[in-house]
């Protein structure tokens, strides 16, 4: 398992104390405290990391996916969240209808290229799947004219029995919903009451949040009381409610469990019976049989914008053409902090082969397996995304890993392993374009605390690792990448994964123009200097799961 | 194991180009089209293909058997498809990254899907209008609609590429003995 650098949040932690503590990383439950740089955004007025569970989302529009068109919001709703032009979705494997109009009569002479086929096409056009070659035929759906096809498709959805029914339902109601809410609101004091409801689905709202409901303190108690008794006087009058037609026996889908029963009995292929992903994209009760499966409407998509919860401030807003992906505003983390890979270098006791009598096929492995017992060393390569320079200080966070009863495992549960970093500052250069940067002369600089002053940087290659040559510091800068070492002993005990959290603290310039007081040209050039930001934040580092002494030792036996 | 023997019959109408693998006997029909980076193996067997084929780039059409391998007119094999099927009839579409082995034998105006994987571990011979899609490799039958419109397009679509290919590319002239 490669090693992987993750970066914390603050939202699920309780404290407000500036710079918040990270849960323990060993813990199962920290792992939703910490994220990939590319998922994080960056508050500016705040100074703070955002990551997607914290920011607030908002619907900036509704597209469609298949024709790219941008639906206003007003119509989302009446077309039920779907694409009113031609967009369909095959029922066989979902994928995108065309419109095609069908072939033309055939000459009999068998010349096709002679031919010419009209660009408009021959009605009667149908759906037609390029994937699966299902056609609309199939079931007997064609259209006279290629466009509006949504319209013409919604005569098939308005005569299906489920609707009809339901326009008899609310039919029926109407009546008694208008005389109810015409007498209770004559008894509010609300001077905002709708009195008249244009259509009975609205009157059918209201009066559902007038409703009784228990537990709930109720709305307005003194025309609860009134509209209560007219709405049992209206009660009595509503006669008996007769439906067209049994429902249940007249729809073939989701009816009566007999129907169900019989056809499963006479079914000879098991591709009779629509699957489960072919069932659930239909909203309504879906049929069991794969011949019965419609053409859908496309699913309209959305787009959304997000906010940082505590100042409101767009992180990120889309454009508003749905063809674009391109944002308007792009506040992500990956543009305001450092970027840092870890990894593990190849051991060079490899090299020699004196340290362990090693098997060819766990040598190639070696580099990302971790033995207990054993120094690895590790690389941070950090990139500076800022057009400053900035100077960065790396601290490893102690562990407190809790002790448990048992006294055996107790042994265990002490710090597996020990971190050593470069504790003093470091620069990374600013973020320039590729040609502006001079060519690579301090490639293998000194650190400032390295153990051991060898200026041979590739002295590592051909010299065992036995030496501690250069694997704590910086290693290499190189544009505005720079290359720290930092070096984890594993304890003989050591159990799980080396996993430990790192606090990075980065200060930079920013030359944000302040306004002198006086104004005076001499003093300005005074006034003008740049202060000097700090920003920190904690990151998780883990390196991999550790093997441990017992298992080693006996492939070493 | 014999050498094989390069025996190479391309009509005067067809458009082969330069760099592509041809191995054994192998007779390419008038019209047909066969792309650069293209693989065409006769190892053990003769490979016959009709025409106004189209043969995509990466595409690799192996014989490993003894008997003769025929493919039919009309056929549009995609990018990165390999087949092996020792029978295949007209107007079909093997899609990219599609393989069919060597216990198939496809009929007329079949698809195989982009990606799907024909592999029966015994002999079989597909119907006509046999559709294959989706990443289990599902398979279904195509009611025929539409084959009109699509042969125009192959038609188009071989005539266009007729014009522009040898443009942008190098032919591979003559017969290779």
């Amino acid at each position: 398992m490669a090693p992987t650098l993750q970066y914390h949040c603050p939202c699920l932690t309780n404290v407000t104390s500036p710079l918040v503590v990270p849960p323990p990383p060993h813990l199962a439950s920290s792992s939703s405290s910490f994220h990939p740089l590319h998922t994080l955004f960056f508050c500016e007025e705040c100074d703070a990391v955002r990551c997607d569970r914290c920011v607030s989302v908002e619907v900036s529009g509704y597209y469609c996916p298949n024709c790219l068109f941008e639906v206003p919001s007003a119509s989302v709703r009446a077309e039920k969240n779907r694409c009113a032009r031609n967009c369909f979705l095959c029922p066989n494997c979902r994928n995108t209808l065309s419109v095609v109009p069908s072939d033309p009569p055939d000459s009999g002479d068998g010349r096709l290229s002679s031919i010419p086929l009209s660009t408009v096409g021959e009605p009667p056009f149908f759906l037609y799947c390029n994937y699966c070659r299902w056609d609309s035929a199939e079931i007997g759906v064609t259209f006279e004219k290629p466009t509006g096809l949504a319209a013409q498709l919604q005569k098939f959805e308005d005569s299906a029995p489920e609707s009809l029914e339901f326009e008899r339902l609310k039919e029926h109601f109407e009546p008694f919903l208008r005389t109810s809410s015409l007498s209770s609101p004559s008894h509010q004091r609300t001077p905002s009451s709708h009195h008249v409801h244009t259509s009975s689905i609205t009157a059918a709202a209201s009066a559902a949040l007038a409703r009784d409901i228990p537990g709930v303190s109720k709305f307005n108690p003194i025309t609860r009381s009134r509209s209560g008794k007219d709405r049992t006087a209206n009660k009595d009058e509503m006669h008996e409610y007769k439906s067209r037609v049994e429902v249940a026996a007249a729809s073939r889908s989701g009816a009566g469990e007999q129907v169900d029963v019989e056809f499963m009995r006479h079914i000879e292929t098991v591709g009779e019976v629509a699957t489960l992903e072919q069932r659930w994209v239909n909203s309504w009760t879906s049929p069991l049989q794969t011949s019965d499966l419609k053409p859908l409407r496309v699913p309209l998509h959305s787009k959304t914008s997000k906010r940082c919860p505590t100042c409101r401030h767009i992180l990120i807003k889309p454009e508003q053409k749905a063809q674009s992906v391109r944002y308007k505003i792009k506040l992500v983390a990956a543009n305001y902090l450092p970027a840092i890979v870890v990894a593990l270098p190849l051991p060079q006791s490899r090299a020699d082969g004196s340290r362990r009598g090693a098997s060819d096929d766990r040598g190639s492995s070696t580099g990302g397996v971790l033995r207990a017992g054993e120094a690895y060393p590790f690389h941070l390569a950090l990139t500076n995304p800022l057009y400053d320079p900035i100077q960065v200080k790396l601290n490893v966070q102690r562990m407190h890993v809790a002790t448990s009863g048992d006294g055996a495992a107790a042994k265990a549960r002490r710090p597996p392993f020990v971190v050593s970093l470069p504790t003093s500052p470091f620069p990374v250069a600013a973020f320039a374009e590729a040609w502006e940067y001079e060519d690579d002369e301090d490639m293998f600089s000194t650190g400032d605390d390295n153990l051991d002053h060898d200026t041979d940087g590739r002295g590592l290659g051909s010299k065992d690792g036995r030496s501690k040559t250069k694997t704590v510091g910086v290693l290499e800068k190189r544009a505005n990448v720079t290359m720290v070492g930092g070096e984890v002993t594993i304890g003989k005990e050591a159990r799980g994964n080396v996993k430990f959290n790192m606090l990075v603290a980065y200060t930079y310039r920013s030359d944000d123009p302040v306004p002198s007081e006086d104004g005076g040209t001499p003093s300005r050039t005074m006034a003008r200097a740049p202060e000097v930001k700090t920003f920190s934040f904690y990151t998780v580092v883990d390196l991999g799961p550790i093997i441990p002494k017992e298992e080693s030792r006996a492939e070493d036996g | 194991m014999a050498p094989i023997r390069d025996k190479f019959t391309i009509h005067s109408k067809a458009i082969v180009c330069q760099d592509v693998e041809l191995k054994g006997d192998i007779t390419i029909g008038s019209g047909t089209i066969v792309h650069p980076k293209a693989t065409i193996f006769a190892i053990a067997g003769a490979i016959v293909i009709g025409s106004g084929c189209i043969i995509e780039e990466s595409a690799i059409i192996v014989n490993r058997r003894k008997e003769i391998m025929r493919i039919g007119d009309d056929n549009l094999f995609e990018i990165g498809c390999r087949v092996e099927s020792p029978a295949i009839g007209n107007f079909n579409t093997i899609s990219t990254r599609a393989r069919v082995h060597h216990t198939v034998r496809i009929g007329s105006y079949c698809v195989i899907g982009a990606a799907c994987v024909v592999v029966p571990t015994e002999e079989e011979s597909l119907g006509d209008y046999t559709v294959f899609y989706g990443p289990a490799s599902e398979r279904r039958t195509w009611s025929g609609r539409g084959k009109v419109q699509e042969a125009d397009l192959r038609h188009k679509h071989t005539e266009y590429l007729r014009e522009m290919l040898p443009k942008f590319n190098r032919l591979r002239r003559g017969d290779g003995t």
